[in-house]
């Protein structure tokens, strides 16, 4: 068990800073995902703790000691990336056992332990191909199994699910949170894609421009966003949110309410405007209204809600769930 | 393009151009077997001919024992020097591509326009001896052997450079974290990897480092050194007018790279576009 501790870490190439001054605790045992936008520094920041770059300024502190100028080897971490990067000339067991041979482990130990990670992955039947014959998922399985393999403190997962399509990521996302789950293992998890940060994380960490907007658990993030930022980032549909005169109508700097916090009603309400569009998800309908007072107004309600485009509807927020950003 | 989509102008067009092709590259090597075979008289008419007695056997014999089986020690010096030089081009090669492509350095960029110089400007034959006298190498096979890797590196470090470019750096990454030492990544993921690139360069070097006439002529003479291209030299000179047994020694010394060369065919094209296009 171990934690990972960020002490005021910066990184600049050149003249750009990407990181502005870090400061972080994750947890032993803790899945930890960071999560934001493109160029927001989250894989540099992932980089950093592997050891991949160096820091410009600041400390890294891993399982109570301090590895800021140690060797990626010497971290006691494993890395999964968003390429899988398998050695394509080397078999599944290779590639697992490739760490363990580097470390001039007896022979039987290697067999021994990259069997039992294939065993945990399912990787069994296919220990002898090449990566270029495996598909997407079993390439995914076997970068995986290499990190697991090395046993270390803590696994660092590089957007390692942009790859596949939607099915199998969210088969991926139950079997990387029943791994995390069995191996107990402290795990820190890049991504832009919130849904993943939802469902998975222990903890949440909102980077944007190279700065920690919020860290949190997906639903403190959710019911208590500290940032329009992070308010925006959270949720699907993205939260309308209203500045300028609007808002200072509304009596703040930025007014934000959910779509799955905006009641409709044919006759009455907060907010008239007219249907622009509308999607219908199955179980939910989101709504996209044109408000004159506002502009676009998205709300997401019940699927059986019946309306069409041009029609003219009232939306009014649910009390309690509006957001007042200063 | 399959091939059933070919039309039929296609097809001939094809037909014709590789009939012209094997007329042109196979009516030489007619020439040089047909030559070979016969006795010394109807050689020296210089006729295209089927021969009229067949002497290859006894030309043959007396090819490699001519001079003392001077032959023979060619073929291994020949060897020599043609394995030397292509394992050192193929390492270095490798190794300085590698460099050149993966570390960002204000030097890289001089030491690329090095190894294009290299490509770009003709070395001169007497300061190169002058260097060799200076270095105790002149009129060695190691001197030859680094004459030769001098003359191909910078093919050879380009074609690795710009095939490493399409290696994907996470693979580096990979094993920096699987604990691997920088040599080590190299060796064990990098080189692997490159073996397109190693193939086509043993072929087209090891061709041309093994039919090489004239830089052994300008830095290895001495009877002891002798190549088997030299060997040639020696037998126009000696057997002024003994062209079948010319023609007999042309025919042995071009079978070994031949025979490279047809067994290889294929991963030379593979290798030469496969830095070309990312895949």
């Amino acid at each position: 068990m171990a934690g990972v501790v960020l002490k005021s870490l910066k990184k600049s190439f050149g003249a750009v800073e990407v990181i502005k001054g870090i400061d972080l605790e994750v947890k032993a045992g803790e899945f930890c995902v960071f999560v934001g936008p493109s160029g927001c520094g989250k894989s540099t920041l992932l980089r950093i703790i592997a050891g991949l770059e160096q820091a410009t300024a600041g400390e890294i502190w891993i399982d109570g000691r301090e590895v800021t100028g140690a060797e990626p080897s010497d971290r006691g971490i494993a890395m999964v990336f968003q390429s899988y990067a398998l050695y394509p000339h080397l078999t599944v067991r290779e590639n697992i056992g490739f760490g363990l041979s580097l470390a001039r482990l007896p022979k039987d130990q290697i067999r021994a332990r990259v069997d039992a990670a294939a065993a945990a992955l399912q990787l069994g039947p296919l220990m002898d191909r090449k990566p270029k014959a495996l598909s997407g998922g079993q390439r995914q399985r076997v970068a995986i199994g290499r990190a697991i393999v090395r046993d270390p403190k803590v696994f660092l997962f590089d957007e390692p699910l942009s790859n596949l399509d939607a099915a199998l990521r969210a088969q991926m996302r139950i079997e990387l949170t029943d791994l995390h789950r069995r191996l107990g293992a402290t795990m820190i998890y890049v991504t832009h894609d919130q849904i993943e940060a939802m469902t998975m994380a222990d903890k949440i960490v909102v980077l944007n421009a190279g700065r920690i907007e919020q860290v949190g658990t997906p639903m403190q993030l959710y019911n208590h966003p500290a940032t329009p930022f992070v308010a925006g980032f959270i949720g699907s549909p993205k939260m309308n949110l209203f500045t300028g005169e609007t808002a200072r109508a509304l009596g703040c700097t930025t007014y934000g309410i959910r779509p799955e916090h905006l009641a409709l009603s044919p006759t009455a309400g907060t907010w008239q405007g007219k249907v622009r569009h509308i999607e219908h998800l199955g179980a939910d309908t989101v709504i996209y209204l044109d408000v004159p007072s506002l502009g676009e107004l998205v709300a997401r309600v019940a699927g059986e809600m019946a309306a069409d485009r041009g029609d003219m509807l009232w939306a009014s927020p649910m009390p309690g769930r509006e957001f007042r950003f200063d | 393009m399959t091939r059933n989509s070919l039309s039929v102008r296609q097809r001939n067009t094809g037909l014709i151009a590789t009939a012209a092709a094997a007329v042109i590259f196979i009516t030489p090597f007619l020439y040089i077997f047909f030559m070979a075979m016969k006795t010394k008289k109807e050689a020296a008419l210089f006729l295209f001919s089927w021969p009229r007695e067949w002497h290859f056997w006894s030309n043959l014999t007396e090819v490699i024992m001519a001079r003392n089986y001077m032959l023979l020690l060619a073929y291994m010096n020949s060897t020599l020097i043609t394995v030397g030089a292509v394992t050192l081009l193929i390492l270095f090669g490798a190794m300085v591509g590698y460099i050149l492509q993966r570390r960002p350095s204000g030097w890289n960029r001089l030491i690329y326009a090095g190894v294009l110089v290299g490509l770009m400007v003709p070395p001169a034959v007497v300061p190169t001896i002058w260097v060799l006298q200076g270095l105790h190498l002149f009129k060695t096979l190691q001197g030859m052997v680094l004459i030769q890797v001098a003359y191909g590196l910078a093919f050879s470090v380009l074609l690795y450079r710009s095939f490493i470019a399409t290696i994907p750096r996470d693979l580096d990454e990979a094993a920096i974290i699987d604990g691997a030492k920088p040599l080590q990544i190299f060796v064990k993921v990098i080189l692997p990897l490159l073996r397109p690139v190693t193939v086509t360069l043993i072929v087209v070097q090891s061709i041309a480092i093994f039919n090489d006439f004239t830089n052994p002529l300008y830095y290895l003479p001495g009877k002891e050194n002798v190549t088997v291209q030299l060997t040639l030299f020696n037998f126009q000179s000696q057997f002024q007018s003994q062209f079948n047994l010319l023609f007999m020694n042309i025919l042995l010394v071009t079978i070994p790279p031949l025979i490279v060369f047809v067994f290889f065919n294929r991963q030379i094209v593979a290798g030469m576009t496969a830095g070309a296009v990312k895949g």
